[in-house]
């Protein structure tokens, strides 16, 4: 096969899929909202709601265009571009299946771009690219709100940004390598998912996924109640549409880093063991498997959007850098022990000791730590 | 000094004064319901809301001895000694009897009613009749009565106050109105073929304090607490009378006089309240205009916009004093401009040229003085400044040249140009007389409505309404009075003294209060006048005036806490000289 | 008040266990919450009316405060007096009456123009209270709309025929005909 076409097809399939996919999402997250308050949710354009997102699409389309009058042209329109830019780039080295076989050459690895040594390095670089996209927004619109809505979400970004590479190290230990298909097949070959061995960095990671993605409870950066829109106030039509793609796009990747990482990728026990060659079977098999896992990650942040508040900014900042910074030490810690000093294959002591680091963490904040002494009391009362 | 007693309050009143108990109660803050007693009209006590308890406090010993009757009010003389009261339950039974009495047979169509709002039964019912109506009278249309041109009745609303009837017999003379019937059935009538139509027919729908007189202009179009009133000066004869603009969206609803004893007591002619069209009337000039020299036609006027639009006619002034002299120029000065827009005017004519010929406007004059009973006047001269610009005039060049001697210059060909203000509310110019004008090669008309002489104009310029601006008139008395603005100028159209302004050069809006400031400073004649008009003006001739008081209820209190047909403090009036402690100029 | 009154009760912050320290409960309490909803409405127990096809149903339609409409007296003719009051009473300005005088014998006074902007409207059914001849009325038409801004500033033959739409529904709120006694009704000469 050509040595273009296969990445071309490769990145066209992945591409469309996902504008498909974010498209769709929209659709399900509304849908997951309405159950939860007891509502239908959209329902009127096709069967179910189906060609909701079609109508949504056109919308943005025909929409007026505005650019404020004070707005910086220039940034003003770059900002969505480089933040679609920079969430679409992302998919470049995430793995959405294992291999395909390829009469007469060697099986066709189902990444955009295989064996990048630094693919996990390249995807949390260009995913912080897009912070550059939410501060231009904010600057460029001349608004007070959006200025405000840009500058927590770089605070916000940077600060999470933190955690979330702690928490990796450990992965990255247990895996020998930042290359994300390597990941994948070391989980499969010792029939360990990460997050079962190392509970407090998926916690870490979790979290601080959520947070990059800006998806509540830490969508501070553009909480309506204080913000109006955030950084996208003054925003219209398709470039506020690529916002939002690139809000979702930001999803689909922490879900697809989410499964890759400590879930598992495309293993799953019985259904898709470790294997060093596949069928076409076994990889249709895989491609369903890590997708559905991965759907069911997006599902489950639907979940959490709309079942919690939204944290306040400080207390976002406190879960940062006094929470979520410390755990990720921790697990940090405790994985670089296992790896100095236990037998490479023993995963159930790695997992014990990954539980017990858990429970210390509760047991210090059930002895030492007090939330809420801080508590504001009216003027004059003692 | 006579010492009266009123609910236990001792005032002072002077020996001189006559003061009936409803007025010393009123200087005590004690207010006392009435309706037929007027101050301007003789007393007949005949509606008995008034009554009182009174005696008399015996100098010497301090004892009172009090009347076993009620008394009225309206016909009692406070005199040295006399003791009011008029909270006891007697007093009160009796208002609450006399309520219960006129509305026995009273409609009850507040709703429709125009007076609702300013009329005397519904507030004294409120604060002195019974909690419900025992009578069994369902609401009722009122019959309708045309008592004349202006005045409808609306018969079973009567409250037989006598008002009118007097008003017609005393004050306008011509005994127009009567009683007819007796007891229950008596009715206000005119007799068959001699309606209520001479000039002053309009005051008794102000006096009536009920709603059986209807104004028929003013009759379904607005209710009263909808709109705002302006003080301003009725601009239709040099009397000037005091008068209020009453005006809601923009929109003039009625005129109404103010009581002013130095001008027009607590009357106005119906000229005044009713010819008004021309504030709002449509044909209303509202932009610059101007005509190119080569078509005569009329045809060939072109709009001009404001600043552009003035800078031309500037321009154009400027020019012909250049060309052939400033003596060739004429600026003429209108008899309805205001004392501070004449002097603007004026001044602006001298900055162009000291030798610029400032004329007076033509002065309407219609027939003669006409004067009523009481010594109301409507007087010939048709405007209501001749005399402040007459004396700017002399301030600026000694002598006044009026309107014939500028027509002679006119046509003697001794002129190049002319400005000639206006501000007619009436046609005031025939073609004859315009055609003077067609041998200027510049003329600038500044007026409001169009005439023969706006189209021979090269420039049009729109002028505002008396109810649109702000000044000062000095009546034939030498009174001057301040109007205020009640209506914003017709679209397109500027306030006069914001045009002379700016054509002046002065930067910023116009303020007439501060330029009358300026031209007391600079005229003497007006130089009383530098702090301001108070509102019942300040004679300039003689110097003295009368100035009303204001009561210790002053407006607040008064049975009629909206509108008053009759200006503010109405109860009394006294000389207060202008540096004594005047509690309306201050 | 201030803030040491007698009258404030001040609550104290509940007391949060570990698990809630940790937020864990509070969280999972939140997550069962959503999917205890998430299943029910799935199960198709959800509060959504399908509207247009689906009509609400009004508890009481006659204080439901919806569209205005102009009420008939028994001979088909405007009960309106044009007496103002409405105007007056209404907080938003959007009653705007020209009155004149009636055609009718026993009437003095009707509205020649009776225009209410719907836009302006704020349905607090004050002109309602205001009216002392019951002539105005707020309908239970809920579902009002127009295409521009002119459609929804409603005349008076509009606001006859909302009445004419809803009479049968919703019977006049009347005290009774405004009835005459005392002199009889007409103009004199
Ligand atoms: S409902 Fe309220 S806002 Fe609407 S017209 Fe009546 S009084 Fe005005
Ligand atoms: S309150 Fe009633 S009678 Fe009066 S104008 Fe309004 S609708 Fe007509
Ligand atoms: S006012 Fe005195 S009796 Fe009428």
């Amino acid at each position: 096969m050509q040595v273009w076409l296969e990445p071309l097809i490769k990145i066209v399939l992945v591409v469309l899929a996902t504008q498909a996919a974010v498209a769709y999402l929209v659709l399900v997250e509304r849908k997951v909202a309405a159950y939860m308050q007891d509502r239908l949710g959209p329902n009127r354009v096709g069967p179910w709601g189906l060609f909701q997102p079609i109508a949504d699409g056109a919308k943005f389309i025909l929409k007026e265009e505005l650019i404020p009058a004070g707005a910086d042209r220039a940034l003003f329109l770059i900002a969505p571009v480089s933040i679609l830019a920079a969430a679409t780039l992302a998919f470049a080295t995430i793995p959405f299946g294992y291999l395909v076989p390829w009469p007469g050459a060697d099986p066709i690895e189902l990444t955009i771009a295989p064996k990048v040594d630094i693919g996990l390095l390249f995807v949390f670089a260009i995913g912080s690219l897009g912070v550059y996209g939410v501060i231009l927004g904010g600057w460029a619109s001349n608004n007070k709100y959006s200025l405000l809505g840009g500058l927590r979400s770089s605070a916000q970004l940077v600060s999470y940004e933190i955690p979330l590479g702690l928490s990796v190290i450990g992965v990255l230990l247990f895996s020998g390598s930042l290359r994300l298909e390597t990941i994948i097949t070391a989980q499969a070959q010792s029939g360990w998912w990460w997050f079962a061995v190392q509970p407090l960095g998926f916690l870490v990671f979790m979290v601080s996924g959520c947070a990059e993605a800006s998806r509540l409870p830490f969508d501070l950066p553009e909480c309506e109640q204080e913000l109006v829109g955030g950084y996208h106030t003054e925003y219209t039509a398709m470039k506020f549409g690529m916002f939002a793609f690139a809000e979702y796009l930001h999803l689909i990747t922490v879900a697809f880093l989410t499964v890759n990482l400590y879930l598992g990728g495309w293993h799953l026990w019985g259904l898709a063991p470790y294997a060093d060659e596949v069928g076409w079977f076994g990889a249709i098999v895989r491609v369903l498997v890590l997708n559905i896992k991965m759907l069911l990650v997006i599902l489950f942040f639907m979940w959490i959007r709309w079942s919690w508040p939204r944290f306040r900014y400080d207390q976002l900042m406190n879960i940062a850098w006094k929470v979520m910074i410390p755990l990720g030490v921790i697990n940090l810690l405790v994985c670089a022990v296992c790896q100095e000093f236990l037998d490479p294959k023993n995963y159930l002591t790695r997992a014990v000791l990954g539980w017990l680091a858990v429970g210390g963490c509760v047991l210090y904040a059930a002895l030492f730590a007090h939330p809420g002494k801080t508590r504001l009391k009216a003027p004059g009362i003692t | 000094m006579a010492t009266i007693t009123v609910d236990g309050n001792d005032i002072q009143v002077g020996d001189d004064e006559r003061l009936n108990v409803i007025q010393a109660a009123d200087r005590a803050g004690v207010a006392i319901p009435f309706y037929c007693w007027h101050p301007g009209l003789s007393v007949v006590a005949s509606c008995r809301m008034c009554l009182v308890e009174t005696g008399m406090k015996n100098k010497d010993t301090g004892e009172i001895s009090m009347m076993p009757k009620l008394v009225p009010a309206c016909q009692t003389p406070a005199k040295d000694g006399t003791v009011v009261v008029t909270n006891s339950p007697k007093v009160r039974a009796n208002q609450n009897f006399v309520q219960e009495g006129l509305l026995l047979d009273h409609p009850v169509d507040c709703p429709i009613c125009d007076k609702a709002g300013e009329c005397w039964l519904q507030d004294y019912y409120f604060s002195y009749g019974h909690q419900e109506r025992r009578a069994d009278v369902r609401p009722f249309t009122s019959r309708k009565r045309d008592l004349g041109e202006h005045v409808t009745l609306f018969v079973d609303r009567c409250v037989m106050c006598s008002r009118c009837v007097r008003f017609t017999q005393e004050v306008s003379g011509g005994s127009e109105l009567l009683v007819i019937d007796r007891g229950s059935h008596a009715e206000i009538d005119v007799f068959p073929g001699f309606p209520l139509d001479d000039q002053m027919s309009g005051n008794v729908n102000d006096l009536c304090p009920v709603g059986a007189l209807c104004s028929k202009d003013f009759l379904y179009q607005q209710r009263v607490w909808f709109m705002e009133p302006h003080d301003s000066v009725c601009t239709r004869c040099s009397t000037g009378c005091s008068i209020q603009l009453h005006v809601s969206q923009n929109q003039l609803y009625r005129i109404q006089p103010r009581y002013n004893p130095n001008a027009n007591d607590w009357w106005m002619c119906d000229i005044g309240r009713f010819e008004n069209e021309s504030v709002r009337a449509p044909e209303r000039l509202s932009s610059i205009e101007h005509r190119s020299a080569d078509s005569k036609t009329g045809a060939g006027f072109s709009n001009r916009l404001w600043p552009e639009g003035l800078k031309a006619v500037h321009g154009a002034l400027s020019e012909i004093a250049a060309r052939t002299g400033g003596s060739t120029l004429a600026v003429v000065l209108s008899p309805f401009l205001t004392c501070e827009e004449a002097y603007l005017l004026a001044t602006y004519a001298k900055t162009i040229s000291a030798d610029v010929v400032l004329a007076l406007g033509k002065v309407p004059v219609e027939g003669a003085d006409k004067t009523f009973k009481s010594g109301f006047t409507i007087r010939a001269e048709r405007c209501p400044n001749r005399l402040g610009v007459e004396q700017i005039l002399r301030h600026f060049q000694k002598s006044v040249i009026d309107w014939p001697a500028l027509l002679k210059k006119v046509e003697a060909g001794e002129l190049q140009g002319a400005y000639v203000s206006a501000g007619y509310p009436v046609a005031w110019i025939d073609e004859a007389e315009a055609a003077a004008f067609e041998r200027l090669s510049l003329l600038v008309v500044h007026d409001i409505l169009p005439s023969p002489l706006a189209r021979k104009a090269h420039y049009v310029v729109p002028g505002v309404s008396f109810a649109e601006k702000d000044g000062s008139y000095v009546n034939h008395s030498g009174l001057i009075q301040w109007g205020e603005w009640g209506l914003t100028p017709v679209e397109g159209a500027h306030v006069d003294g914001q045009t002379f302004s700016d054509l002046l050069g002065r930067k910023g809006l116009y303020q007439a209060a501060s330029v009358l400031k300026e031209l007391a400073g600079i005229v003497p004649f007006f130089a009383r006048a530098a702090d301001g008009v108070p509102q019942a003006g300040l004679n300039l001739v003689t110097g003295t005036e009368k100035h009303p008081r204001t009561t210790a209820l002053g407006t607040v209190t008064h049975p009629l806490p909206t509108f008053r047909s009759v200006g503010t403090a109405f109860l009394e009036t006294e000389a207060v000289s202008r540096n004594g402690s005047n509690p309306i100029s201050g | 008040m201030q803030p040491d009154s007698k009258q404030i009760k001040w609550v104290d912050e509940p007391k949060l266990g570990l698990a809630g320290r940790l937020y864990l409960t509070p969280l999972i309490d939140g997550l069962s919450l959503t999917a205890r909803h998430f299943f029910r409405t799935a199960r198709g127990e959800g509060f959504t009316r399908q509207f247009p096809e689906e009509r609400p149903l009004f508890g009481n339609p006659l204080i439901y405060r919806g569209v205005h409409r102009l009420n008939k007296d028994e001979q088909g003719r405007v009960k309106c007096v044009a007496c103002f009051l409405c105007a007056t009473a209404c907080p938003a300005h959007c009653i705007d009456i020209i009155g004149t005088e009636s055609p009718w014998a026993d009437r003095e006074k009707y509205p020649q123009s009776f225009v209410i902007d719907e836009l302006r409207c704020i349905f607090c059914g004050m002109c309602e209270e205001a009216c002392p001849v019951d002539a105005i009325e707020l309908t239970s038409l809920f579902d009002l709309t127009g295409a521009s801004r002119e459609e929804m500033v409603f005349d008076k033959e509009k606001l006859l025929s909302v009445y004419d739409q809803t009479c049968d529904l919703e019977p006049m709120r009347s005290r009774g005909p405004a009835a005459h006694s005392g002199p009889p009704p007409g103009k004199d000469h």
